[in-house]
């Protein structure tokens, strides 16, 4: 970035010539955007770069896919949660070349995060960080999250999808990287004095959908989200009243306004479980609640004793 | 040709009737063309014998029989209501309509199929469903506007005709909302707009099947349909705000609880025509269906994909453009301090 920037003296000109080019452009019949394309020939590379990036976006020219993940947008949105990793929660990944680097794979992980669940972003950190060949996970996101402005629409374009059976069975059929949080929202919702204590796995649904697709699941045991926003109570009346599934109240939420929404620095530790091959059980497994059952308590039994385990290896939550 | 195919298309005034029956004109394995409306054909047929009467009246029972098709297709279910065809008549048309034309068949020994130019509403918009609907998936969210409970209803009784005939091959067509250059559809014109309304926070998947795909799987679905119901759509999906960004709009973003009505507001100075309940939702939660059974059992392989159509659409609507801001050039002139 620095070796492409001129000296501070030559800009008032360059912008000069740059300004000069798009009007003339724009006279000549051009739309503004190629003309702003156009005159940014003169301009420092890296100016150029995220100028012909831009236009190319605001043309719609990039890429989506079928389920609207938009991996620009992700990558874009990136360093915040690197931030996020790095220096506020000072992330520790163990174990993340047990996923999968290509084929069909299931992540199961621990749900937490009263407010706003950032297991999910911090799962995609550690394979994006550390994975030899990182790719980007789908993740199953609470329904009640695309009914929400704004936050229905970010959450589709970095790779999550609604919370629906169907969908996960799509993802791994087409070999993708499927994350789901089988405690849903009574894992994000339960008291604070409950942490790391995993609550029911369903019915076994996801445990289903692996063995009908004959994904390997990879168990996640993810310790430092549960501080993030300690739950002391829930407000149920406020929760019915905005069809919300719970309205947590922590320390500093509602009472500091928008700072509440602040996470606290708690220090986190993610372990990438060995996967579990269920491919020789064959599809019709699935219907056989005995072994969707046992494999669903296998999993949990394998995620809650490595919370524990990382809970001792991490020490203080949070310094 | 003697023969061949004889071809009965009820609603033959629309769009997607007219577009048919000229396609089913160049057909080699088709030995006639009949069409029922009560409204003649947008162009003049060559081939086609027109006969002018309502689906929804009695006299269907004599007049489909002694056409003597062998197969019926419906392609006069409207998504919202059009010159003559009020919305408080929709209901009627497309459920009673439905009704009689199902009871004449069954007094038509020479029908062997039929086939209903329906649609995807009937899945619903939907933010918690899947993203890609299957045809086994229909009926699983309430039916919410009233055009949904229409074709649920309609559906219903197709169901019910296919299983007393199961020597007729019934095909049930869920056609995703069309788009092409020059068609005058709501949704069409809304994207045509200079500036176009967006609901504020929300940024839609949507599958628009391009007009060529429209007709093509419907000819396809005529000559040899499949049992059941179908899905009619593009491959993939795209997003509002990229759809938008492809064809050149400005994007204007207004809460979600007041779009319908400034939506209404501005569409009838700028001839965009109101947007109907459903039309609504899929602006705000948008709808994927699955196409494999399309693609794969009814044979049909779209020409465009869901980027492919809106491309489409919009080399042939540029004209439209938004021109650039007029204060525009003086004030690059003045940042630029270029000498007039």
């Amino acid at each position: 970035m620095s070796g492409g920037m001129p000296p501070p003296t030559v800009v008032p000109v360059m912008a000069a010539r740059f300004l000069r080019g798009v009007r003339g452009a724009v006279d000549g019949g051009m739309d503004p955007l190629a003309a702003v394309e156009l005159a940014s020939g003169d301009l420092p590379k890296s100016l150029r770069d995220s100028i012909e990036r831009m236009a190319r976006r605001l043309r719609g020219d990039y890429h989506e896919d079928e389920w609207g993940f938009d991996e620009e947008f992700a990558e874009a949105a990136y360093p915040f949660f690197e931030l996020l990793y790095d220096v506020w929660w000072r992330v520790e990944a163990t174990g993340v070349e047990n996923v999968p680097s290509h084929g069909r794979g299931m992540l199961v992980s621990n749900h937490a995060g009263a407010l706003f669940p950032f297991d999910a972003s911090m799962i995609t950190g550690a394979i994006m960080k550390r994975h030899p060949l990182p790719r980007w996970p789908r993740f199953m996101v609470l329904d009640w999250a695309f009914e929400l402005p704004f936050i229905s629409s970010f959450m589709r374009k970095v790779g999550g999808v609604p919370a629906s059976p169907y969908n996960a069975t799509r993802i791994l059929d087409h070999d993708g990287l499927m994350m789901v949080f089988p405690e849903g929202v009574k894992g994000t919702g339960k008291p604070f004095a409950e942490r790391y204590r995993l609550q029911r796995f369903g019915r076994g649904g996801f445990v289903e959908i692996a063995l009908r697709t004959g994904s390997p699941i990879i168990p996640i045991a993810v310790v430092g989200s549960e501080e993030i926003y300690p739950n002391i109570a829930d407000a149920g009346p406020i929760a019915r009243a905005i069809g919300a599934p719970f309205v947590p109240i922590t320390p500093t939420f509602p009472w500091l306004g928008p700072l509440g929404l602040i996470p606290l620095p708690s220090k986190w530790r993610i372990e990438f479980c060995d996967p579990i091959d269920v491919s020789g059980l064959g599809p019709e497994a699935a219907d056989d609640r005995r072994i969707v059952f046992e494999l669903s308590e296998q999993v949990r039994e394998v995620i809650q004793g490595k919370l524990y385990e990382n809970l001792v290896k991490r020490g203080s939550a949070f310094v | 040709m003697a023969g061949g195919r004889r071809i009965l298309i009820a609603g033959i005034g629309s769009h997607w009737g007219t577009e048919l029956a000229l396609r089913l004109e160049r057909e080699p394995g088709v030995e006639s063309v009949v069409g029922i409306d009560s409204s003649p054909p947008l162009v003049d047929l060559d081939r086609t014998e027109f006969l002018d009467a309502d689906i929804r009246s009695p006299v269907m029972a004599r007049l489909v029989p002694s056409t003597g098709a062998d197969t019926l297709v419906h392609a006069g279910i409207l998504w919202y209501p059009e010159e003559g065809k009020p919305a408080r008549a929709l209901h009627d048309i497309n459920v009673i309509g439905t009704l009689q034309l199902l009871a004449a068949c069954e007094r038509s020994p020479s029908i062997e199929r039929v086939v209903v130019r329906g649609s995807a509403a009937i899945y619903g918009c939907e933010p918690a469903g899947p993203s890609f609907f299957t045809e086994e998936m229909a009926r699983s969210f309430p039916l919410r506007t009233r055009f949904q409970r229409d074709i649920g209803e309609l559906e219903g009784y197709f169901e019910n005709f296919a299983r007393r005939h199961p020597h007729l091959t019934c095909c049930m067509l869920r056609y995703q909302p069309e788009i092409g250059p020059g068609l005058k559809l709501p949704l069409s014109r809304y994207l045509a707009l200079p500036a176009v309304p967006t609901q504020l926070g929300f940024d839609p998947r949507l599958q628009l099947i391009h007009a060529d795909d429209a007709t093509g799987a419907l000819l396809k679905a005529t000559l040899d349909p499949v049992r059941g119901a179908v899905n009619v759509a593009p491959s993939g999906s795209i997003s509002l705000s990229r759809a938008l960004r492809t064809i050149g709009r400005t994007q204007v973003a207004i809460p979600h609880p007041l779009f319908a009505p400034a939506l209404a507001r501005l569409g009838s100075s700028l001839g965009a025509g109101p947007l109907y309940g459903d039309a609504i939702r899929l602006l705000r939660f948008g709808r994927g269906v699955d196409n494999t059974r399309m693609r794969d059992e009814l044979g049909y392989e779209p020409r465009f994909d869901a980027t492919g159509a809106i491309r489409d659409f919009g080399r042939a609507s540029k004209g439209l453009r938004l021109a650039p801001a007029p204060g525009l050039g003086s004030i690059l002139d003045r940042l630029a301090g270029t000498p007039r």
